[in-house]
């Protein structure tokens, strides 16, 4: 245990103590929150300032049009308050000759974004056709905003020709509320912690298969294995890295966090974490972590250069790939077959089985089988990964082939 | 009761036989050489008796009692290819490899000054290891083995790769060590190096012990039939009955000698025709053969045979 305690020591304070960890931990969140923080700005415009014209025969149209568009905005695609844009509307009625041209060169100095052409219809009671022409063919929000805009004012003409007091027709057309944000906001959540998992599992993953590696080319291991079983050797190292690994996190988190009350949530994003999930989330963290870093243990002692590690390392990146493939499903159906499937291969317990329960807790029995079959995993894995690393390192230059390996397994 | 026993050591890697029944003791405070050329399965034998790897049969003895890893801290192993954290701070290194032997950081530490300032590398000290020589990372290493005080000291090829100097000065440490009492074992593949400084010896090649035993005995088995001679006039001498070859450097020769009648070789009636001839010696030395022409001898037999 001492021995384990030593290695583990030294991994981290060599590795806490380099400029690259310090250099990795202001530069990913920094990264990451300015890619967030930035993705959040450009969406935040996407609905803001609007300047349009509407062109109709029907100045009442017009201006009823006009009424319901600037009030409109109000109510904006992300529901959040605050940061909103104003939509200004001209109303041009009657049209002239030259109002066409007139528009297309305000479109050309970029005074307008766009203007809607009323053409009143050709037979009474059918409705007018409506062109929307502006400056950007690839908005697709803004049609939509109108559109719907349009809609309601035709509805509410309509409503009034009817009788229907104008009161009622506020109340009936009044826009609905769906009360998505939390969920939202945990799905991000979720979104995020599950690619933090993800990244760190790998990244530290591949850090205790190249740390062997370098022990391997500098020779060190053969001083380390004149006192201590290579069975230490390989535990101290997981643990090692892996508490970098929590290190790293911990900061990142802590860092996020302070960066989500700051800037996040004014631009609309919000991370919401329950303490089960926390729980759960340092619990399929660590056995994750394991579970990779003793498969890239055995990969690391049976290759001898950072180039062989790089060929092999697919075995480490597929189940995890498959994992971020499916991950969408898993978030919009997390009782089906494919998240319960996933959820049950060991390789992809860690993240699916996370996810699952951070959307919906799954039964009970469900996340203990999981648990109980990665925590045999790990094991199995363990003991091969042992066995493989007390012959493989002390193996160099040629590359073990399958038959080889399994020999490796018998050697005592 | 011997430091080391092996025993019918064998290891055999796939079809390549390693070590073949390897059997030698190595007594108590003795200065113990493991010779052979390259790929002789001198590293196999040490990796064997460190436990770092199993033998396929055949047993390790270390201070009386069966192999243990338990013994380990009283064994300082120097490894054949040096191997140090490249990135990690000297004397970190030193007190991260002390602890990982039983020591506390603080002894570790002491101890490792006052090595460095014997092995004059104190400059070493505050650098990192990727900073320093060869030469001077070969010291760390070797300070590395012994911070411990091991009562056990087995060194790989100690002596390669290092200039004259330096190799002088390990091999005077290793000296120091013995009269302290401890028990050193060294591998090398060059003879000539240790000849001086080992009281015994074990030949291997190919993973076959070809001799072994204390170096006056080895030594003594084989006959001394060499012969430098320094002269001055007439070398009609040299064509005497009981040289088998000689090269006569004008002044200087070189001369095997073979046994007559089945006696073993004898320099005296040799040295008697040349002073009856007149001619005038002024050196005539009766050399002990070397390990290099033992080691040939042996296994030129051993091929023959």
């Amino acid at each position: 245990m001492l021995n384990i305690w030593l290695i583990a020591k030294r991994e981290y304070l060599e590795r806490v103590r380099a400029k690259s960890f310090l250099l990795m931990t202001v530069l990913i969140p920094v990264l990451m929150g300015g890619l967030v923080y930035g993705a959040a700005l450009v969406n935040g415009r996407s609905g803001s300032n609007l300047h349009i014209a509407v062109v109709t025969e029907d100045r009442q149209f017009g201006l009823d049009l006009k009424s319901e568009l600037e009030s409109a905005t109000h109510i904006d695609s992300d529901g959040d308050s605050g940061k909103q844009g104003v939509t200004k509307v001209d109303v041009i009625s009657p049209p002239a000759s030259d109002t066409r041209a007139t528009l297309d060169s305000q479109l050309q100095d970029r005074r307008l974004d766009g203007y809607i052409w009323v053409t009143p219809p050709a037979t009474p009671h059918t409705r007018p056709t409506f062109e929307w022409v502006s400056k950007s063919k690839a908005d697709i929000l803004t049609p939509a905003l109108l559109g719907s805009g349009i809609r309601t004012t035709l509805t509410r003409e309509g409503l009034g020709s009817l009788g229907m007091p104008l009161p009622e027709i506020d109340s009936l057309l009044q826009p609905v509320d769906l009360v998505s944000k939390d969920k939202n906001a945990a799905f991000a959540s979720v979104y995020a912690l599950f690619f933090l998992m993800y990244f760190v599992i790998l990244f530290y993953g591949m850090n205790v298969a190249r740390s062997i590696i370098e022990e391997k080319t500098s020779r060190v291991f053969e001083v380390l294995l004149a006192t201590i079983r290579p069975e230490e050797l390989m535990a101290g190292k997981v643990l090692g890295v892996g508490a970098v690994g929590l290190t790293q996190i911990g900061i990142w988190i802590v860092a996020g966090l302070t960066v989500a009350k700051l800037g996040l949530l004014a631009a609309g994003v919000s991370f919401s974490i329950t303490p089960v999930q926390v729980g759960f989330f340092i619990l399929f963290f660590l056995l994750g972590y394991v579970l990779y870093s003793s498969v890239a243990a055995a990969l690391g002692a049976m290759t001898s250069s950072e180039q062989e590690l790089q060929q092999m390392n697919m075995f480490l990146m597929l189940p995890l790939i498959a994992c971020s493939l499916v991950i969408l499903r898993v978030v919009r159906d997390s009782d089906g077959l494919i998240a319960k499937a996933f959820s049950f291969f060991p390789f992809c317990t860690p993240l699916i089985m996370y996810v699952r329960i951070a959307v919906r807790q799954p039964p009970a029995w469900q996340i203990a089988l999981s648990i109980t079959g990665l925590v045999l995993t790990i094991l199995a894995v363990l003991w091969f990964a042992s066995r493989i690393y007390r012959v493989g390192i002390l193996m160099y230059g040629k590359k073990p082939n399958l038959p080889e390996i399994l020999r490796w397994l018998k050697y005592s | 009761m011997p430091i080391v026993e092996m025993q019918r050591v064998r290891k055999v890697y796939d079809t390549k036989i390693a070590v073949a029944d390897l059997s030698f003791t190595i007594e108590p405070g003795t200065m113990f050489g493991l010779l052979g050329p390259n790929g002789s399965g001198k590293t196999s034998s040490i990796r064997m008796m460190i436990g770092m790897t199993v033998p396929d049969s055949g047993t390790v003895s270390l201070f009386g009692q069966p192999f243990s890893r338990e013994q380990l801290t009283r064994v300082g192993y120097l490894p054949e290819e040096r191997g140090l954290y490249k990135k990690m701070k000297v004397m970190d290194q030193l007190i991260f490899l002390g602890e990982l032997h039983g020591l506390d950081a603080t002894t570790a530490s002491k101890r490792a000054h006052v090595w460095c300032e014997k092995m004059e590398i104190t400059e070493a000290i505050p650098k990192k290891t990727e900073e320093l020589s060869k030469g001077m990372q070969q010291k760390i290493q070797f300070i590395a083995a012994l911070l411990h005080e091991p009562d056990l000291v087995i060194m790989d090829e100690p002596f390669s790769g290092l200039d004259p100097v330096n190799a002088a000065l390990l091999m005077d440490t290793l000296v120091d060590l013995r009269k302290q009492g401890k028990t050193i074992l060294f591998s090398t593949h060059r003879m000539d190096q240790v000849e001086k400084i080992c009281d015994a010896i074990a030949l291997i090649s190919r993973g076959h012990l070809v001799l072994s035993g204390g170096m006056r005995e080895v030594k003594s088995r084989y006959p001394r039939n060499r012969i430098q001679v320094t002269f001055e006039g007439d070398d009609s001498f040299l064509k005497h009955p009981s040289i088998e070859s000689a090269k006569n450097y004008g002044g200087q020769a070189e001369i095997k000698l073979h046994g007559l009648n089945g006696a073993s070789p004898d320099a005296q009636p040799l040295l008697a025709a040349a002073i009856q001839r007149g001619t005038r010696i002024t050196r005539f030395e009766v050399m002990e053969p070397t390990l290099e022409e033992i080691f040939i001898e042996t296994v030129g037999e051993n091929v023959d045979a």
